[in-house]
């Protein structure tokens, strides 16, 4: 999970600051655990039956640490069921490290890039903490993590058991900065009570742009006469290119960066073709309701008002426990075929941490099939070991193995210094004049802003 | 305190046995301020020349930082918006709540659970209020749509239309500032000494001309202060921006204080947000001195 426009609602924030207080308790709780005579040992051979098939695999890279008992900190962002489902696989990682003690702390999105800079620029950033793969490259570049090669190389680690693309978002021309935790993909979700009333299929492989419309109209329904839309036939976010626009650019054989990161592809007429659909879907064809009308109660495909939605698989849990009878299919294909958007998340490590070798020992279990098994339960992201994605979370509901198989299609979220500002600037301008009023069409506010965006990326 | 007891010839200038102590005294104050004010402040104006992403060394640019921001739409929207929003506030925010404290500064039942009321926004967090607001403001089906739908009158976009949601904004923002600015006017007028409203009274002022001639004016230094924190506060307007305008303000909600937190701390950029946050303090302190000079010419002192 990972853009401000999906986890900025403020009731999120309340449940983070809940969240927040409930893991200092537990925090408090937790140190006393051992004092009661548990045995950290007995505790092992438990958490390690629970994934029996892992157990091979898991153990090499369980005995690596040899140094001394070492403290480490470990920050993320997240809500509070995140939260729990770190905390558990802390606990185990402590288990079988009895040398290493983790202190997780966690904070809402906002807070938490705020509080990591302000800690690096202090020398006292935590030892491990997560990085957005497309904000990555604005801390790599400026010298503050550690390059996790030589660990890599010293145990023979092999990278190939994570999501290459995954992977791939954490490497640089000179090493390795960190390895990915989890990961999300952008994928079709449909409302099957909704799609059963109106008679209509279930969507598949099959789809496309033209089926998503024609679909989409079907479904779109003023139900109760009086002149306006109470069903829409389509629900998405517009306000980060990752929930869907970035795919529609893909889908269409555009691109948005340069092969070399260092200027933008958007000016290109299929870039643009992509964001115009998405301009017509909500303007054109109607099916998808205007921005504004949900910017306040949220996601109305999970109060029944949508029948489709495209956004990302973090939204799994959220959906089921909104009780909607929910589907996953891929995204419908355009000109140019599948794509959907993959972002990572991964662990990475302080530059000026005073136990290296720990958090290196952290950063590995974190990806390891007993980590990744734990953290995968919650559903809200894709496991990055490609053994467990392949394995226990494509048979784990209804629909994993969707998500885990449009790896297969994914392009990278873009992902490169001074993101921040680029996304800012560009989605202010497709906000104002594209998705919330269509007062110019995508190529030309694409114009307007383009010069912008290359000046800014002429200064990185 | 034993300096008291000591002869009236003892006490002397800062430097005398009385001014050590009182330095001593003030020395929590002092040091604070200069640790956690006067510190940052120079500091902020150091690092208003250089260009600095917090994590690397700063590097010394000059004014660059002033001269890109004279030019910098995103900034000029950013001031365009914060003085929309002070002139709209300010003046209208302080009118009702003059209207407002001169309506409840009567002896009636009940009357401090009224003021009560109007002074809860005030303690209320800003974030529980806008939660609230979006409620009210909601595009679907939101309470404000209902209410104008009940005269005929379309659903509107109050918090997504460029046009209606910095007034939208305003409109909460004043509410939640009544109470405080109610119950400064209300001390005011409570001060005013009941025999010179007899006195007009006697010469055969009404109920107006009262008002006008005798609580207006002796209420000046009450509107003078008022005024002075509404300015400011309105100038550094934040925290309504960033809970309403979701999922993050746009050209047409963006304020000053918001294009310096999203400068410094997001787009890596400190020194750039320093400069401008010396934009700010510099129109501030100007307005603020203009403000000072004017009260020689309206504002009464009993």
């Amino acid at each position: 999970m990972n853009s401000e426009g999906m986890r900025g609602g403020i009731s999120r924030r309340l449940l983070a600051l809940g969240a927040i207080a409930a893991m200092i308790v537990s925090a408090c709780g937790s140190t006393t655990t051992p004092a009661t005579g548990t045995p950290a040992a007995s505790i092992a051979p438990t958490s390690a039956a629970s994934a029996p098939s892992t157990a091979p695999s898991a153990a090499p890279s369980d005995a690596g640490y040899t140094g001394p008992e070492a403290t480490i900190s470990y920050s993320i962002w997240g809500d509070p069921a995140e939260i729990k489902s770190q905390q558990a696989v802390v606990d185990a990682f402590h288990a079988a490290n009895p040398k290493i003690t983790v202190k997780p702390t966690v904070s809402d999105w906002d807070t938490y890039w705020e509080k990591l800079k302000g800690s690096i620029a202090g020398g006292a950033a935590p030892d491990v903490f997560a990085m957005d793969g497309p904000l990555f490259p604005d801390f790599q570049s400026r010298d503050v993590l550690l390059d996790l090669k030589p660990y890599i190389d010293k145990d023979g680690y092999d990278l190939g058991q994570l999501a290459d693309a995954a992977v791939a978002d954490f490497t640089t021309s000179d090493g390795q900065y960190g390895l990915p935790r989890d990961l999300n993909v952008v994928t079709l979700y449909y409302n099957k009570k909704l799609l059963d009333a109106a008679g209509i299929p279930y969507p598949d492989a099959t789809w496309d742009w033209a089926k998503l419309v024609e679909v989409g109209k079907q479904l779109t329904k003023d139900t109760n006469g009086d002149g306006k839309t109470d069903q829409w036939g389509l629900y998405t976010e517009t306000s980060d290119m990752e929930n869907y626009w970035s795919s529609l650019v893909w889908q269409n054989g555009g691109d948005i960066m340069a092969p070399d990161g260092k200027t933008t592809v958007l000016g290109t007429d299929q870039a643009a073709g992509g964001i115009q659909f998405l301009q017509d879907l909500i303007w054109k064809d109607k099916i998808v309701p205007d921005p504004a009308l949900f910017a306040e109660t949220g996601d109305a495909f999970e109060q029944g008002k949508a029948a489709m939605e495209i956004n990302g698989s973090w939204l799994v849990p959220t959906h089921e426990a909104a009780g909607i009878d929910l589907g996953i299919a891929p995204l419908p294909k355009g000109p140019a075929g599948l794509a959907t958007s993959i972002n990572p998340t991964g662990a990475v490590v302080f530059k000026g941490s005073r136990n290296p070798e720990a958090a290196w020992a952290f950063v590995k279990y974190l990806a390891s099939p007993a980590a990744q098994t734990k953290l995968m339960e919650l559903r809200a992201s894709l496991p990055a070991n490609k053994e467990v994605l392949a394995g226990p979370y494509a048979n784990s509901f209804e629909g994993a193995k969707i998500l885990a198989d449009s790896l297969a299609y994914a392009h990278i979220k873009p992902s490169f210094k001074g993101y921040e500002e680029f996304a800012t600037l560009l989605q202010a301008e497709l906000d104002a004049n594209v998705f919330l009023a269509p007062n110019k069409t995508a190529k030309e506010a694409l114009a307007s802003v383009l010069p912008k965006l290359n000046t800014l990326l002429a200064e990185q | 305190m034993t300096s008291l007891r000591r002869p009236a010839s003892r006490r002397g200038g800062p430097l005398g046995h009385e001014g050590r102590w009182a330095l001593v005294f003030l020395a929590p104050t002092l040091i604070g301020l200069a640790v956690l004010s006067a510190g940052p402040i120079l500091a902020t104006l150091a690092i208003s020349v250089t260009s600095w992403d917090l994590l690397t060394a700063p590097k010394f640019v000059g004014l660059d930082n002033f001269l890109k921001l004279a030019s910098d739409d995103r900034f000029l929207k950013a001031l365009r918006n914060t003085i929309f929003y002070t002139v709209a506030s300010v003046p209208v925010g302080m009118a009702i709540a003059l209207g407002l404290a001169m309506a409840l500064n009567q002896a009636i039942r009940g009357i401090s659970f009224i003021r009560t009321a109007y002074f809860l926004p005030v303690v209320t967090s800003t974030i529980a209020i806008a939660l609230v607001w979006q409620w009210i403001y909601s595009s679907d089906a939101g309470l404000l749509n209902q209410a104008i739908g009940f005269f005929g009158i379309p659903a509107q976009r109050w918090l997504s239309d460029p046009v209606l949601v910095m007034p939208a904004i305003v409109a909460m923002s004043i509410w939640q500032g009544l109470g405080i600015n109610v119950i400064i006017f209300l001390a005011g007028l409570q001060a005013i000494p009941t025999e010179l409203l007899d006195a007009a009274s006697v010469d055969g002022a009404g109920r107006w001309a009262r008002t006008r001639s005798v609580t207006l004016p002796l209420l000046t230094p009450s509107i003078f202060f008022t005024g002075i924190l509404s300015l400011i506060g309105s100038f550094q307007v934040f925290d309504q921006i960033y809970v309403l305008a979701r999922p993050k303000p746009t050209e047409a909600t963006i304020t000053i204080v918001y294009f310096i937190y999203e400068n410094g701390f997001k787009f890596f950029k400190m020194g750039y947000a320093t400069a401008a946050s010396w934009i700010l303090f510099i129109i501030v302190a100007a307005l603020t001195a203009v403000y000072f000079w004017s009260q020689d010419r309206w504002v009464h002192y009993q």
